[in-house]
């Protein structure tokens, strides 16, 4: 089995659009899970003409809270200066702490120096995971992170999880993977693990160097990857400049596509832009023919 | 006066809006613009400015003294990171991407083995150009506490605050923690979407998390020719709130953006005059 992993850095390259395409062509003749790890704002499956009601969710906990147990403090202070994340503040009146629990990273320091056990973790429900049967046949799996919770890397490694599990029970061939804008933690938990990695850009110069931060991350990870050129004639001239960086840094091109109101006409009749215009088959099926042959 | 500029959704044109206003207001004021898109700062892309390194951020990881080590695996049973392994009768490992510096193993290491060493995460720029200051967060890539580098910035930049008529705040996409910590303390949110289900979906989110924060929001609706704009008036109307201007999708406006330049446009005017009211 396959994991490839859709990854851009900036948001809004055509990471969702790129991938629901795929889906669609290589559950053609495969067997494969989609799987959505953009839990800050999960839209994959908008673009396959799933809606959030018709995922079956189920509530996750990864996250903790510290929270005081009041008729235990014993006022000391101790907790006052330990919290690294600034989520702890100080109530002059009470003499205890007041936590700020959008701040809270429940690492439980504050829990550890407290001497008289005042301080306990409790769990917290950060967020939920969905899985639903696609039209197109496949199974898709997502997440949400509960608005103002933390911990979405370790609510993907949940959905990473579910997906294998699913992958197994269905002999599939490929675990297809689209992740979150930016480098940072959700996009880590994304790329680990993969076997493949497909870095979607746009000719901009915003793309171009948030394109390079993102291919760093997965050098980091030792993972081949290959690039699409979305939108390339929006700006030839920068189309080629990456071009000629691929090239510079043995990047393989697996495609480029042009820009066409037909694909945001797609998207809002919530259709990947291959079923939507069947005319854009041969760009995506390319693509595929490329990312078989290094994946 | 602190504006944030947000959206939810990647590619919206969070950037394009702060940089065509930190431009706009230059004109006749002195401009604060902090890209709190640690992951991808591109501020300074668009507005041709050239950065110069003002410090690192670090992180406080564990340093073990293996001599005073009694192998007792508390460190690893304590770290809710999951950054220290410990096996019987070995000495912890530490895996560094996976600490988030917290401090606990520290704490609760009986014989007291372990200090701090300092790690990288990113790096705080600054640059100028005419009336406009920006102060640019970035994360090095393959560390995850984008927070923590945003968090440095903001506090980098606090000192300068009283120097400047107006500031501006660029947001990373999404809605976690790094996000959570660049708008909160904002007097006003202008959440960026656009009229696709897409744009649609992650307004709501963005919208919920203001909500909760406290932030009042006002929307600006870039591509507003391409798509559904009712879509968009639902959701404003849900949340109490208005699209204050509507960016077209036309090709001088594209041929800036693709360039790099900040675009200039009737429909920035028409936010700058809803913040002049302000």
């Amino acid at each position: 089995m396959k994991r490839i992993t859709i990854l851009s850095g900036k948001g809004g390259t055509g990471k969702s659009t790129m991938c629901s395409s795929l889906a669609v062509l290589l559950s053609r003749t495969k067997k494969i899970v989609v799987v959505d790890c953009d839990v800050d704002a999960p839209d994959l499956g908008l673009c396959l003409g799933v809606k959030d009601k018709d995922y079956q969710w189920n509530p996750v906990e990864t996250s903790y809270k510290a929270e005081l147990i009041e008729k235990k403090c014993i006022h000391c202070g101790k907790c006052r200066n330990i919290c690294k994340f600034g989520a702890i503040s100080w109530d002059n009146e009470k003499k205890q702490p007041i936590f700020n629990k959008l701040l809270c990273e429940g690492c439980g320091s504050c829990k550890l120096i407290c001497p008289v056990n005042a301080i306990k973790l409790v769990k917290v429900e950060n967020g939920k995971i969905g899985q639903v049967k696609s039209k197109y046949g496949f199974n898709i799996i997502t997440g949400q992170l509960k608005i103002g919770e933390s911990g979405s890397g370790k609510i993907i490694i949940l959905i990473k999880n579910k997906a294998e599990e699913v992958a197994h029970k269905e002999n599939a061939e490929i675990i297809l993977i689209d992740s979150a804008a930016g480098i940072g933690c959700p996009v880590i938990a994304s790329v680990n693990g993969s076997d493949f990695v497909i870095a979607v850009t746009e000719p901009t110069p915003s793309a171009l160097s948030d394109l390079k931060k993102g291919l760093k991350v997965v050098e980091h990870f030792r993972i081949p990857y290959g690039l699409v050129i979305n939108k390339f004639d929006i700006n030839e001239e920068f189309s080629k400049k990456i071009e000629k960086f691929a090239k510079e840094n043995n990047i393989h091109l697996l495609g480029k596509i042009p820009y066409n109101k037909e694909f945001v006409n797609a998207l809002v009749n919530l259709t990947p832009a291959v079923v939507w215009n069947k005319k854009f088959e041969p760009i995506f099926e390319k693509i595929i023919k490329k990312i078989k042959y290094f994946a | 006066m602190r504006i944030a500029i947000t959206g939810g959704k990647g590619g919206t044109g969070k950037s394009v809006v702060a940089t065509a206003l930190a431009a706009y207001f230059s004109q006749n004021k002195k401009v604060l613009l902090m890209d709190l898109d640690a992951d991808c700062p591109n501020d300074h892309l668009i507005l041709s400015i050239e950065r110069k390194k003002e410090k690192n951020v670090y992180v406080m990881i564990p340093d073990f003294d293996f001599s005073k080590c009694i192998k007792c695996g508390r460190c690893s049973q304590v770290c809710m990171n999951n950054a220290i392994v410990s096996v019987k009768g070995k000495n912890p490992i530490l895996i560094p991407e996976q600490c988030n510096g917290c401090g606990a193993c520290a704490i609760a290491c009986p014989v007291k083995c372990i200090g701090e060493s300092q790690k990288t995460i990113g790096t705080i720029y600054s640059g100028k150009k005419n009336n406009i200051e920006l102060i640019s967060s970035d994360l090095k890539p393959g560390e995850s506490l984008s927070e923590f580098v945003v968090n440095a910035a903001k506090k980098f930049a606090e000192p300068k605050e009283k120097d400047y008529d107006i500031i501006l705040i660029d947001t990373s996409a999404g809605t976690h923690c790094d996000v959570i910590s660049a708008v909160s303390g904002c007097d006003l949110a202008l959440a960026v979407t656009e009229p696709t289900p897409l744009g649609a979906h992650d307004l709501r989110l963005i919208l919920e998390l203001l909500k909760i924060l406290k932030v009042p929001v006002k929307i600006v609706l870039n591509k507003s020719t391409v798509g559904d704009k009712k879509l968009i008036l639902k959701i404003a109307e849900e949340y109490d709130t208005e699209i204050i201007t509507e960016i077209p999708y036309e090709k001088s406006i594209v041929k800036a953006y693709s360039k790099g330049e900040p675009i200039k446009h009737k429909s920035i005017e028409k936010i700058a005059e809803f913040l002049g009211r302000k």
